[in-house]
């Protein structure tokens, strides 16, 4: 069967000249089916043969990355426009990239620089505009205040006043002497501060005037936005000059300089504007190049990462071979499925014909006591359910793999605690949603979450089908039941109802033919029903899971040859089991044919305690005080057959097996106990003790585990008990409630809270325990009643299989 | 009675959906076998779980007991 036992898996060994190793690695690789065992595992990665080689590769890395950075700086996204398949070389490509990137550089420093001066000169046009502004206003109240002064002085003639009239033109004259001005841009924040210190720095010896500017502007050394101001200060005397340059540069004030010359300023306005139209002329074209090469770049740049990351796969495989004796071919040894021989000979054949090599490879088969890896050959649709089994434990070579059944009965026990068509069918909705979009998907860099989600769209899917079919078992959709498939079964004792709150209903028609039937919800008799229907279901259900577990190991000994586990580990393991749990189902089932009242935990209890007694009325059927005897002796004779036999026998094979080799091992070594681990030709040696405690453990382990495990799947009863309550009160307690009210308002938010917590806790919440639940179950109860699992997966050497993600 | 006529339902519907298996992919006799393990173990978990609320409902020892108002 397909999926049952892993792949038989060969070791092989290839020999291939030096002149087709690249191409005949990249083959392999293409057609992903070897897996190559490390033969230089004790050099450290600097001694191998090929590490200038990965060390180019990874220079190369760097080099894209950088690119990369640039097209996401550029909002370029790299686009695999050309699909041409023209191999390119890794030489031409290392030379290709280092001229790109030399390019790319020296763009970019010449952008930074032009950008530099343009930042300088718009700054320099503002103080330009502004402190003109100053000079002239300036000048304006002065040549007002010069008018005013000589109408005053022509009006005011007087003799009362000369004093005044001296301070005045003493005052004016003070403004004759000549003044030196420093001007430039301050950042805003840092304005009040400037101000300040320079009043203190110069004991008040500076006028100092600020203008705001509107717009925040680029400065040129941070290059970021800065809100800055306008200052002139004038000063006089060359140390004030001195200290105030000073307090300008640590304040990162930029200083720019201003004649008073009206026509200079003119001309120095209109000769920046013109140096700021060409610079951003130049500037935009800078910037388009840089664009335009970062577009070609970004045409082939998946194309590259591509390639680049195989070369260096190649190369790292390449490491791990090792040369002969007269180096003139590589030697590669590793694991490959049988099935592939063929595939991987021609791949070689084809290699060494393309690379006009005089010597073919060789392909030869090697037979090793070494364990294989393990490959089980899944499609889409298998792959998730073989990676829910992985994620415990990789399959040993060949044992049965529990993935088969696990395709059914994983979903149908995630069903069996999420019963409700309702919630069905929304979650079915989404996974088809997820499936349809496929190809769209599987392409596209998902989140962690969404990843997980997409990834398990068919598990998804089956959980959903599997809840559609017990919900309409348990009659809920959205905790609402439906009399879809024939009237209730039940109906009142007489016409007038009077007992149906005290009493009951009776069974008045055939039982409702699929499913449960739909009176029960909301009846106060309704949980006690449902309680012992649920547990009952659940016990029946895991006994019947562990003995396919057990079936399971049968097949497994018979698989590998091996008798003693047949007869004493499969068979008293059968018998232990159902012995005791198999006849609980039975009492179970025919309680439920019967009708019978008999108490079957009492039953059970005193199978045990006092099995000789008369059952009473607790008496199924004809016979059952001997059947119960029977069964409770064969299980207490089942425990010590799966506890004894097995080490005595494993004992004695041993010593058949090795009593041919008793006489040379008595010359190699003097101490007879230590005979068995250092036994020639690599064979374990034989500890009784070790082997009788494994069965030891292994025994107590599945006796003990045999209630425990039954127990345990009693969560199947607790959650899709929980299920239904919570779904239940969401309905009753939101929705109708909100429909009491008879209010449209209230209504539309009580729909709204009912979809949000349905959403919220039942179709997020209760999926994922209800997975996690159903998991455990196949992991733990399932499994440990035959899976080993210690085996390791086949990881061929695949570019298909290249992690996706950014490793450069 | 109702439980065996079902029953026999169950099984008829799980011939159709073997045949249908495999009329529909045959793929290699490894495969097929396959798929008809996939059907039968379906045919099996779901005949089981509508075998058992069928059964407990056949002869009740508990019977619904309204609420009051209803």
């Amino acid at each position: 069967m397909d999926l049952l036992r892993s792949e038989p898996m060969q070791l092989v060994q290839l020999i291939i000249p030096i002149e087709a190793a690249h191409r005949s690695i990249s083959y392999l690789g293409d057609l992903g089916l070897v897996q190559f065992k490390d033969l230089n595992a004790d050099k450290s990665p600097f001694q191998r043969t090929y590490a200038t080689q990965i060390k180019r590769c990874g220079e190369m890395a760097r080099t894209l990355r950088l690119f990369k950075e640039q097209m996401i700086k550029a909002g370029v996204s790299p686009s695999m426009q050309n699909t041409r398949n023209s191999v390119i070389d890794l030489d031409h490509l290392e030379v290709k990239l280092k001229e790109l990137e030399a390019d790319l550089l020296e763009n970019k420093a010449n952008n930074e620089k032009l950008q530099h001066t343009y930042n300088e000169l718009v700054e320099y046009k503002l103080v330009l505009e502004k402190v003109g502004e100053f000079f002239s206003s300036a000048q304006n109240s002065a040549v007002a205040q010069q008018r005013e002064h000589d109408v005053q002085t022509t009006v005011k003639g007087s003799i009362d006043s000369p004093l005044l009239l001296e301070q005045e033109t003493t005052a004016f004259s003070a403004k004759q002497v000549k003044l030196g001005f420093i001007s430039g841009l301050v950042p805003r924040e840092k304005s009040i501060p400037f101000e300040r210190i320079l009043f203190r720095a110069t004991r008040g010896n500076v006028f100092m005037k600020q203008a705001v500017i509107d717009k925040p502007v680029l400065d040129p050394i941070s290059g970021e936005k800065v809100d800055k101001n306008v200052f002139v200060v004038f000063y006089s005397g060359e140390r004030v000059k001195s200290k105030i340059l000073k307090i300008c540069d640590a304040f990162g004030a930029n200083r720019y300089p201003f004649s008073d010359d009206l026509g200079k300023q003119f001309q120095m306005i209109r000769e920046v504007s013109g140096k700021l139209s060409e610079l951003k002329t130049t500037i935009d074209v800078g910037l388009l190049h840089w664009s335009t090469l970062l577009q070609s770049i970004g045409h082939q740049y998946e194309q590259w990462s591509l390639l680049l990351r195989r070369e260096k796969a190649v190369y790292h495989t390449l490491n791990m071979l090792s040369f002969n004796v007269t180096r003139k071919c590589l030697l590669a040894e590793g694991w490959c499925p049988v099935f592939a021989t063929s595939q991987i000979q021609k791949v070689l054949q084809r290699a060494t014909r393309d690379c006009n090599s005089q010597v073919g490879a060789i392909f030869q088969i090697l037979q090793t006591k070494e364990s294989p890896p393990t490959y089980f050959y899944t499609n889409k649709f298998t792959s998730s359910f073989q990676e829910i089994v992985d994620a415990y434990g990789v399959a040993k070579y060949q044992e049965a793999n529990p993935g088969v059944y696990t395709i059914i009965t994983f979903p149908f026990l995630f069903a069996v605690m999420f019963g409700d068509w309702g919630h069905g069918i929304c979650i079915l909705l989404a996974s088809l949603y997820l499936i349809i979009r496929e190809k769209k998907y599987s392409s596209q860099k998902l989140g962690d979450i969404m990843q997980m989600a997409f990834g398990g769209r068919y598990v998804i899917a089956m959980m959903a089908i599997f809840s559609i079919y017990t919900g309409f078992i348990y009659n809920e959709f959205f905790s609402v039941p439906f009399a879809i498939f024939a009237p209730s079964a039940y109906a009142c004792r007489d016409p007038s109802c009077r007992d149906a709150s005290t009493t009951g209903l009776i069974k008045v028609r055939n039982t409702y033919p699929f499913g449960l039937d739909p009176v029960w919800h909301g009846t106060r008799s309704e949980l006690p029903f449902l309680n012992s229907l649920k547990m009952k279901m659940s016990i029946l259900l895991g006994v019947c899971q562990m003995n396919l577990g057990i079936i399971l190991s049968y097949f497994n000994a018979k698989y590998f040859g091996s008798s003693i586990d047949v007869w004493h580990q499969f068979v008293p393991q059968m018998i232990f089991l159902n012995s005791l749990f198999g006849y609980l189902s039975l009492i179970i089932i025919v309680k439920w044919f019967t009708g019978s009242q008999a108490d079957l935990y009492h039953v059970m209890i005193y199978m045990f305690l006092s099995p000789t007694d008369d059952l009473g009325e607790n008496q199924l059927f004809v016979g059952q005080k001997f059947l119960q005897l029977g069964l409770l002796l064969s299980a207490l004779v089942a425990v010590p057959w799966m506890l004894l036999p097995k080490p005595f026998l494993l004992k004695k094979q041993h010593e058949e097996r090795h009593q041919g080799q008793s006489y040379s091992l008595v010359h190699s070594t003097d101490d007879p106990i230590e005979s068995g681990p250092h036994s020639p030709h690599g064979h374990e040696g034989f500890e009784f003790s070790e082997v009788f405690v494994h069965q030891l453990i292994h025994t107590i382990e599945f006796v003990l585990g045999a209630v425990s495990n039954t127990a345990s799947y009693l969560r199947l009863w607790a959650l899709s008990l929980a299920h239904s309550e919570l779904s239940s009160v969401f309905y009753d307690k939101v929705l109708l409630m909100a429909w009491e009210f008879n209010n449209t308002v209230i209504l539309i938010v009580g729909v709204i809270v009912f979809i949000c917590a349905t959403v919220g806790v039942l179709l997020l919440m209760e999926t994922l325990s209800a997975f996690l639940h159903a998991l455990r179950l196949h992991w733990v109860e399932f499994q440990n009643k035959f899976y080993v699992g210690d085996g390791y997966k086949f990881a061929p050497f695949s570019f298909a299989l290249l992690s996706d993600e950014d490793e450069l | 009675m109702g439980f065996f006529v079902t029953s026999l339902i169950f099984l008829v519907v799980g011939i159709i959906a073997c045949l249908f298996t495999r009329i529909c992919c045959n793929r290699g006799p490894s495969t097929n076998i396959f798929h008809l393990t996939l059907v039968i173990t379906a045919t099996i978990c779901c005949w089981m779980m509508w075998a058992i609320v069928y059964l407990a409902q056949m002869k009740p020892l508990i019977v619904p007991i309204l609420n009051e108002g209803e």
